[in-house]
């Protein structure tokens, strides 16, 4: 051995060596040849994340929008936002497997400690937002079966210690990943309601009927919906995440059918969940919004029976539970990076002690605040929504700027095609987020009713 | 195989620059032409001012 390599072997990390077994798997995969076994090993990261993004919210969102409007215009508009979604994830995906460092550390050791302390402390208070709103969509589902709030706490704090209970990335993302597929629930409830495939498709084809009733609420409808495409846990989640399972420019092309499978299975899942609110279209859904969304499965049980209301419950507790599990990791990878702490669930928590307190602390806060009695919930949830939402440009600039550094990124950097497209992405998102934040203020302002 | 071997063997499938050692070592300060300090800039006040909006609207909900 030269001296070389046994310096190299005197630096190794418990860290190191898991990630390398890791590793070995999928080069013996490669070796051979195991087209399907290579897949098997190298898919998570894009399917976690896209999946944990049709969130409870989300998901109450779209059911939403089908029982105001019916299927029409949001079907496909719902399905755009993906291909933007997808778009701006595969650059994160890209610079993580090419650089393996996370957003958070890149973005700090790049461009200093104000944007990267920023970054980490818009992400850690929109996480802790959106994990209360999590924990209120497990608590709706939950409801249906007469079960309450500390169940709903109790299910979602023991899910993210047990997942954290390995010492081992490989583990948590296939037991994310095994829960994740339950988001499926919502197209299986869509089937049940018997809906009228015929003019799901008519409305996917032509964006019709558009939807009538007032054009500005449907604006603000559609600004907030493109602004939710991308959130900033998406973007550290993504990154950290593709780092910590390894991925090297080799598997680029792996990684990109991860972010797009994911992709098209939360928009196919999504719609699902606008088809099934759309049942209620015409039977008073229209009048069942936000966090009053706990009507949903009820109003479900009434139109179209108690399988689909329990179905479409079962998917609200998937969808809140998973989501805690990914937006509490994103938040473990930021907080250890910014401190330039151990940041690997490849590690055991004695070793990472940031990134576990990070993951498990945000969660158990959360969880914490939605046992408060008298807490404004609506109110909090509906305003970390909209500063999420203006406030991440700032996300997105960065991973434009990261993409195209050369330096970090040699010869993957964008192409120019991936550059016009990104922008043009990035501009319409970030005007609409802007358009929203500022239409929320005026209106309290009572500059515009 | 001991587990020092194993190690040896084990380590040929990482890139040198997925080791720990590797990424904590800090990349350079990114090298910003002056339209994108600028940009910046202005994307820093872009954050502040709708920050503000939307803690004044948030407040004034309570």
């Amino acid at each position: 051995m030269t001296p070389a390599e046994e310096a190299v072997l005197s630096t190794l990390t418990g860290e190191d060596a898991v990630r390398s077994r890791d590793r070995f798997r999928v080069h013996d995969a490669r070796r051979r040849g195991s087209r399907w076994y290579l897949l098997w090993l190298l898919v998570g990261p894009g399917i976690l994340v896209m999946l944990g993004e049709n969130d409870g919210p989300s998901m109450i969102s779209y059911a939403a929008s089908g029982a105001t409007y019916g299927f029409g215009f949001f079907l496909p508009f719902v399905l755009i936002t993906f291909v933007m979604a997808i778009i701006t994830q595969e650059m994160v995906m890209r610079v993580g497997a090419v650089t393996h460092r996370g957003y958070g550390q890149l973005v700090l050791e790049r461009f200093g400690r104000v944007w990267g302390w920023f970054a980490a402390g818009d992400l850690l208070f929109t996480n802790l937002v959106t994990l209360i709103a999590e924990f209120v969509a497990i608590r709706i589902g939950l409801a249906y079966f007469h079960l309450g709030a500390p169940v709903a706490v109790a299910l979602g704090l023991v899910l993210v210690l047990f997942t954290l209970s390995g010492g081992r990335y490989w583990r948590w993302e296939r037991i994310v990943l095994g829960l994740a597929i339950f988001n499926g629930l919502f197209l299986v409830a869509a089937i049940m309601t018997g809906a009228d495939w015929g003019s799901v498709g008519h409305a996917i084809y032509t964006f019709g009927p558009f939807p009538g009733g007032s054009v500005k609420t449907l604006l603000l409808l559609i600004a907030s919906t493109i602004g939710a495409t991308v959130t900033p846990w998406m973007v550290f989640f993504q990154q950290s995440a593709s780092a910590d399972k390894g991925l090297t420019p080799a598997d680029l092309k792996h990684g990109r059918y991860d972010t797009v499978a994911g992709g098209v299975l939360a928009a196919i899942f999504g719609c699902g969940a606008l088809i099934a609110g759309a049942a209620l279209a015409g039977h008073g859904g229209a009048n069942i919004q936000g966090l009053a969304g706990a009507g949903f499965p009820g109003a479900l049980a009434h139109i179209s029976g108690h399988a689909v209301a329990i179905v479409f419950a079962l998917g609200l507790i998937e969808a809140g539970a998973v989501a805690i599990l990914t937006i509490s990791a994103s938040t473990g990878y930021a907080v250890a990076e910014c401190v330039g702490a151990a940041h690997s669930f490849n590690n055991r928590p004695s070793a990472a002690a940031a990134f576990y307190v990070g993951n498990a602390g945000v969660a158990v806060i959360a969880a914490a605040i939605i046992l408060i009695p008298g807490v404004p919930l609506l109110s909090i949830v509906l305003n970390a929504n909209v500063l999420a939402t203006v406030l991440l440009p700032v996300t997105l600039v960065f991973v434009i700027l990261l993409a195209n550094d050369r330096e970090l990124m040699g010869r993957w950097v964008n192409s120019g095609l991936t550059n016009v497209v990104a922008i043009v992405i990035v501009a319409v998102i970030c005007a609409s987020g802007a358009a929203y934040g500022i239409d929320s203020f005026l209106q309290t302002v009572h500059v515009i009713s | 195989m001991s587990e020092q071997e194993e190690l040896e063997e084990l380590i040929e499938y990482l890139e040198r620059d997925q080791l720990v050692a590797d990424r904590s070592v800090p990349v350079p300060p990114a090298r910003l032409s002056r339209p994108a300090a600028i940009g910046l800039w202005a994307l820093r006040v872009f954050a502040i001012i709708l920050s503000a909006m939307v803690i004044y609207v948030f407040i004034a909900q309570l």
